[in-house]
């Protein structure tokens, strides 16, 4: 589903964000990405979604090299791909259902399939009840649970999450990881870049461990370190 | 993949609401200077309609002396006659009297100056229409006669046209000059009115980036944006030019006071042709300064 090939990224001030990283992973996986911050993990998310191009290497996404594919096919190749984040990204002024249903407008999906999808997802969430609420009247879980819910409607075939626990207490954390193991169980490729100790000790998934940009451990059912 | 024209106009509408005093600010200015613009060009086609009328009748005088003799007057008669550059029907011979007349007629209020000038002084003439119209032929034509016994002067009609179309250009120029400044201003304007609008809407586009938009479907609502704010300024420009300075220019070629206007007319084509300009100047202005805004400051 994902490969790297001796893929290197280096920023304008010298600085290698990943160092000749090789690694793949298979369709319906589960991987954690530790390190330290700076150690490449975010770098490794935003190659995939081409965000960010490599300085050598070949990188391929459902069978297809993305280094090469033109940026007017990237919107193509995002839809594939669900992203989540720490700071969730909603939007203010939208409600719940709205911040759900706008990813799905946005790439023209026609207003029937808006109207089934997003109470659908929003019940997978368990928001079926906020869906008139706007993101600051939501707890930080519960946002959470929005963000998932805008990255998933589509059903992509991958879906990255960037430390999405980072500002949750760990109650919270554990409900939003049950989550993420659901989506992940309908067959969905997850990665996700962690600081979280307990989440990655008691998931025992794969675990991939970067430091400065190199890959130093790659663990199937592994612990944090 | 269907961009919805539902949702465009709905993002545009949100838009251009947003930044009132901005959006004011380019739309003012749009109108500012498509009118100078506009303005310039009907006035050259003012000018040139002025010319036009000027060309149908004399292009030049041949004075002869108040003394030459009848028989000068014969032989260059002739000359005119057999020259085939001059139209057949085209000689008109102004004797002394009815050059007094004229006289009279011109300077009938100073009747000191009137008083001080008889027909004898006066020089006869002969009024030329040539076949062709381009001024160096005709100049060509009537220096032939410059030289011949009996001639006074040559007096070309074009000399008065071209002044007045020289001081015509001049101004024209100058109000192009000025348009043109204010459409780089207007330009900018636009390109800031945008540059704020996808500011304000930031975190909106990156969202629509990650979930998969594609980039047209971002940038469009931008685009018809800033076109339809530089429209807006064309509306206004329009109508100025049809209720305003079209009915000044025709009050000008009426005035009395001021005869070097006589003869100036803009038509409804001119009109129509000014205006049908101005709204595509305004298209194109819109378009680039938000297709500048657009590709520079939204990295999709």
């Amino acid at each position: 589903m994902i490969k790297l090939e001796n893929v290197t990224k280096a920023y304008k001030n010298d600085v290698t964000a990943l160092n000749e990283a090789t690694v793949e992973v298979e369709k319906g996986e589960f991987v954690f990405l530790v390190g330290a911050s700076g150690s490449g993990k975010s770098t490794f998310l935003r190659l995939v979604n081409k965000e960010e191009s490599p300085e050598i290497g070949r990188i391929f996404v459902a069978g297809k090299d993305i280094a090469t594919l033109s940026s007017w096919k990237v919107p193509y190749l995002r839809r594939n791909i669900g992203s989540v984040f720490q700071d969730f990204k909603l939007l203010t002024n939208k409600t719940v259902y709205e911040n759900v249903a706008f990813a799905l407008e946005v790439i023209g999906r026609p207003r029937h399939v808006v109207k089934t999808q997003v109470p659908a997802i929003l019940e997978l969430v368990g928001l079926a009840k906020k869906v008139g609420n706007f993101p600051n009247e939501l707890s930080g879980g519960e946002q959470q649970r929005v963000s998932i819910a805008r990255a998933f409607v589509n059903r992509p075939l991958i879906l990255l999450a960037d430390e999405p626990t980072g500002n949750l207490d760990p109650a919270t954390s554990v409900g939003i990881m049950r989550l993420l193991d659901r989506i992940n169980r309908t067959g969905t490729t997850v990665v996700m870049a962690t600081h979280d100790r307990s989440i990655v000790d008691t998931m025992r998934r794969r675990v991939i461990e970067l430091d400065r940009g190199s890959i130093i451990r790659d663990q199937s059912r592994g612990v944090y370190e | 993949m269907a961009i919805k024209l539902d949702y465009v106009a709905r993002e545009t509408a949100t838009n251009l609401t947003r930044n009132v005093t901005l959006t004011l600010a380019s739309i003012l200015t749009v109108v500012v200077s498509l009118t100078l613009f506009g303005s310039a060009v009907m006035l050259n086609q003012g000018v040139n309609n002025a010319n036009d009328r000027f060309k149908g009748g004399i292009e030049f005088i041949v004075y002869l002396q108040p003394t030459s003799s009848q028989d000068q007057k014969d032989s260059i008669q002739r000359d005119l006659e057999a020259n085939p550059d001059v139209r057949e029907d085209g000689i008109t011979y102004v004797d002394q009297d009815e050059t007094y007349e004229e006289f009279k007629r011109l300077f009938g209020e100073s009747p000191q100056l009137v008083e001080t000038v008889t027909p004898e002084i006066l020089p006869p003439s002969f009024r030329i229409a040539p076949t062709v119209q381009d001024p160096d032929i005709v100049q060509a034509l009537g220096q032939q006669f410059e030289d011949k016994a009996g001639v006074y002067d040559v007096v070309f009609a074009f000399e008065v046209v071209k002044r007045i179309q020289e001081t015509f250009n001049k101004i024209g120029v100058r109000f192009l000059l000025a348009a043109v400044l204010l459409l780089v201003a207007a330009l900018m304007l636009i390109l800031n009115t945008i540059r704020v609008a996808m500011f304000a809407r930031r975190r909106e586009i990156e969202v629509m980036k990650l979930v998969g938009a594609t980039n047209w479907f971002i940038r469009v609502p931008f685009i018809v944006e800033g076109i339809i704010q530089t429209l807006l300024g064309a509306a206004v420009a329009v109508a100025s030019m049809t209720f305003v300075i079209r009915p000044f220019i025709d009050e000008l070629s009426q005035d009395k006071v001021l005869p070097i206007f006589q003869g100036f007319e803009v038509t409804d084509g001119n009109l129509v042709f000014t205006n049908l300009l101005v709204v595509a100047v305004a298209t194109v202005i819109g378009a680039i300064g938000s297709a500048v805004a657009v590709s520079r400051f939204l990295d999709v």
